[in-house]
C-alpha cells in the first residue's frame, strides 16, 4: 500500500501465467497462442523428463544389468512405465513438430504474411498465410503420430 | 558484448540435429525395425547394448551433448524472462553445473557400460 | 472490423451493465465497479464510458481521443480482448443473454488510475529502435531538394507497418511481454523493421545491431497475438519473423539490404503536353489553346461589384 499522499503506479503484469495459460485473454483468431503455451509447457517437461531419462539409462553402467532387467519387466501391457512412455512421446512429438514450423517461421521467415494493403475485415497477414496451415498440419500429424506411438507402447 | 543471435543459432543448429537424432533414437524402439515382437523387447539388455555400445554410442552421447544444451539453454531463457536480468549470473551457474552434471552421467552411461 | 460493421447494424440490448476495473493509486486498491448503461444503436464502449463519466460517476479515469479510430488513446481490455474503445460496438461485446461488459486498463503497461496507463516506457523503446529515416548523406536530407526513388512495390513492402498507430495493444496481448519488461515488444520491433526494409534508410546495419539485444527481436516466441488484436492489421508478427530472419542469416553473411534508393534527379521540362482523354469535353465557348497562349485574367474588383 502507498504511503500517505504517495502515488503508485499498478504494475498490471500477468508474469509466468501467460507462458501456461492460454486463454488468460480472450484472443479471436490466434491459434498460435496455443502452440507458444504447448511449445513451451512441452519444452519445459522435456528438460525434466530428459534428466530422468538419463538418469534411468544409465543404470546399466551404474547399477548393473540385474536392475535394468527388474526396471524393464514394468514396461509391459498398461502399467505407470509405460504411460510414462506414452506421455513422453506425445510431450516430445508435439515439441519436435512445432519445432520445425518454427524453424520455417523464425529463422527462413518462410509461410508468414507477406506485407499487403490492409483491407476489410482487416485481418493481419500472418494469420491468413501458410503458417497457419502448417499449425494445422503440425497438430493433426501430433494426433496421428501420438496414437501410433501408444499402439506401439502398449501392445 | 556477444550479440544474443549466436546463442540463438545454436539453439536453432542444436534443434535441427535433434530432429535427426531424436527419429533415429525413437526408430531404434519400433520393434519391427529392431526384428522382436513388442516395445518392451526393443529395452532388452542386447538391444541396449546396441545402442549404447560401439558407434551407436557416439551417436547417443551426441544425441545427449544436443538435447542437454537445446532444452537447458530454453530453460535459460525463459527463466531469465520470469526472473528478469538481475537473476542472469544464477541461472547461467545452474545452466551450467545441471549440463555438466548430466553431460557427464550420460557419458559415463555410454563409457561405462558392459556387454550384458 | 467486418464484425464491427454487422454489428453497428444491429440494436444492443436496451440497458447494459458495464463493469469497470479501478485503482486508486493513493490507497493502491483496486476493485470492480458496475454502471447501468442506457444504449443506443451503433454506441460504442468507448460512448458507453463517457456517458457513465458524465451523467454517474465523474471520478472515472481513462485516455481517449479522436473516438474513430485513429489516434491510439483508447486502447483497454473489453470483455477480456484488448480493443480500442471507440471502435467496439456495445451490441458487438453485449448480447440480451449476457448484458455485461467488463473494461480492465490495458495489460503489460503500468496503471496510473483506473483505465489509464502509463505509456513512457513503451514511447521509449520506440525511440530506441530509431524510427526515422537516416541517410549518410545528411546535408542532402536536412537541405532535399527532391524526394528518393520509391517505386510502389517497395512502398508495399513497408505500408502495413507504417500504419501502426501506436495504442498498445499488441503489447498487451504479448506473452513475452507479460513476464519481461525489458522486451522491446512488438510495436516497437515491427517498426524497426519497418525502417530496416524502407529503402530509403541506410542505417540497417545499425538497427539490426539494435535487434540483437537480448530484449530485441530473438525474444518472440511467434505466439502472433500481437498480429490477432491489431487493430490496423499492422501484422507485427510477421514483421518481426522477417526481422529476426534477416538478422540471423546477416550474421551468417547470408543477408544484406538488396536497395538502398538514391534522390531522384530533378524534372527537366520535356515541352510535351499531355492529351486530354477522349471523353474529356470542354464549355462551349472555352478554347483551351487560346488559354494556354494567352492566360486569362480575372479581375477581383469586378467580381465584387
Amino acid at each position: 500500500m502507498a504511503g500517505r499522499g504517495e502515488r503508485r503506479f499498478l504494475k498490471n503484469m500477468p508474469g509466468w501465467r501467460a507462458s501456461f495459460n492460454p486463454w488468460i485473454l480472450k484472443l479471436p483468431n490466434n491459434p498460435e497462442r496455443l502452440a507458444f503455451v504447448l511449445h513451451r509447457v512441452t519444452g519445459i517437461l522435456l528438460i525434466l523428463i530428459l534428466f530422468l531419462h538419463i538418469t534411468v539409462t544409465t543404470t546399466p553402467a551404474t547399477r548393473g544389468w540385474e536392475f535394468w532387467v527388474e526396471e524393464i519387466r514394468k514396461a509391459q501391457g498398461i502399467t505407470p512405465v509405460t504411460v510414462y512412455f506414452f506421455i513422453f512421446a506425445g510431450i516430445a512429438i508435439f515439441h519436435g513438430l512445432n519445432g520445425i514450423r518454427l524453424l520455417l517461421v523464425e529463422f527462413l521467415g518462410c509461410c508468414v504474411g507477406k506485407p499487403e494493403k490492409p483491407k476489410p475485415p482487416y485481418i493481419s497477414a500472418t494469420l491468413k498465410a501458410p503458417q497457419r496451415t502448417l499449425l494445422y498440419i503440425v497438430f493433426a500429424l501430433w494426433i496421428i503420430l501420438w496414437m501410433i506411438a501408444g499402439y506401439i507402447i502398449f501392445t | 558484448m556477444v550479440g544474443y543471435s549466436r546463442i540463438q543459432l545454436w539453439q536453432y543448429i542444436t534443434a535441427i540435429l535433434l530432429i535427426f537424432l531424436l527419429a533415429w533414437h525413437f526408430a531404434s524402439r519400433l520393434p519391427f525395425l529392431r526384428g522382436v515382437d513388442s516395445f518392451a523387447e526393443t529395452l532388452a539388455p542386447d538391444k541396449v547394448y546396441e545402442d549404447l555400445g560401439g558407434a551407436s554410442g557416439v551417436l547417443a552421447l551426441a544425441l545427449a551433448y544436443t538435447a542437454l544444451f537445446h532444452g537447458l539453454n530454453g530453460l535459460r531463457g525463459i527463466l531469465l524472462e520470469w526472473l528478469g536480468p538481475s537473476r542472469k549470473p544464477l541461472v547461467n551457474t545452474v545452466v551450467v553445473i545441471l549440463f555438466l552434471v548430466f553431460a557427464g552421467l550420460a557419458t559415463y552411461g555410454v563409457v561405462g557400460i558392459t556387454k550384458p | 472490423m467486418a464484425q464491427a460493421l454487422k454489428s453497428a447494424a444491429k440494436y444492443p440490448p436496451k440497458t447494459v451493465r458495464v463493469k469497470i476495473k479501478r485503482y486508486s493509486p493513493e490507497t493502491g486498491r483496486e476493485w470492480w465497479q458496475v454502471y447501468e448503461v442506457e444504449t443506443y444503436r451503433g454506441m460504442t464502449v468507448l460512448d458507453a464510458l463517457l456517458q457513465v463519466k458524465e451523467k454517474r460517476d465523474h471520478t472515472i479515469v481513462m485516455r481517449y481521443s479522436c473516438r474513430m479510430g485513429v489516434c491510439g488513446s483508447c486502447g483497454m481490455v473489453i470483455n477480456g480482448t484488448p480493443r480500442l474503445a471507440c471502435q467496439t460496438q456495445v451490441s458487438m461485446v453485449a448480447s440480451e443473454e449476457n448484458p455485461e461488459i467488463t473494461v480492465e486498463p490495458l495489460k503489460n503497461f503500468p496503471v496510473v488510475r483506473d483505465l489509464l496507463t502509463d505509456f513512457t516506457s513503451f514511447f521509449e523503446k520506440h525511440r530506441k529502435v530509431k524510427p526515422y529515416l537516416i541517410r549518410r548523406d545528411t546535408q542532402e536530407q536536412e537541405n532535399p531538394k527532391t524526394e528518393y526513388r520509391m517505386t510502389p512495390e517497395e512502398l508495399l513492402e513497408i505500408y502495413p507497418y507504417s500504419l501502426c498507430i501506436s495504442c498498445g495493444l499488441c503489447v498487451s496481448a504479448c506473452p513475452v511481454s507479460a513476464s519481461d519488461e525489458g522486451f522491446l515488444g512488438p510495436q516497437a520491433l515491427a517498426q524497426l523493421w519497418r525502417y530496416t526494409a524502407d529503402v530509403r534508410d541506410e542505417a540497417w546495419r545499425e538497427r539490426l545491431e539494435i535487434a540483437d539485444d537480448e530484449n530485441g527481436a530473438l525474444k518472440c516466441h511467434f505466439a502472433a497475438s500481437c498480429s490477432a488484436v491489431c487493430p490496423k492489421a499492422v501484422d507485427p508478427g510477421g514483421a518481426i519473423q522477417m526481422l529476426r530472419s534477416a538478422l540471423l542469416k546477416y550474421k551468417l553473411g547470408l543477408w544484406k539490404k538488396r536497395k538502398i534508393s538514391e534522390p531522384v534527379p530533378p524534372l527537366e521540362p520535356t515541352g510535351e503536353k499531355v492529351p486530354l482523354p477522349p471523353e474529356a469535353q470542354t464549355l462551349p465557348g472555352v478554347d483551351l489553346e487560346a488559354m494556354e497562349r494567352e492566360p486569362v485574367v480575372i479581375d477581383a474588383s469586378k467580381l465584387l461589384d
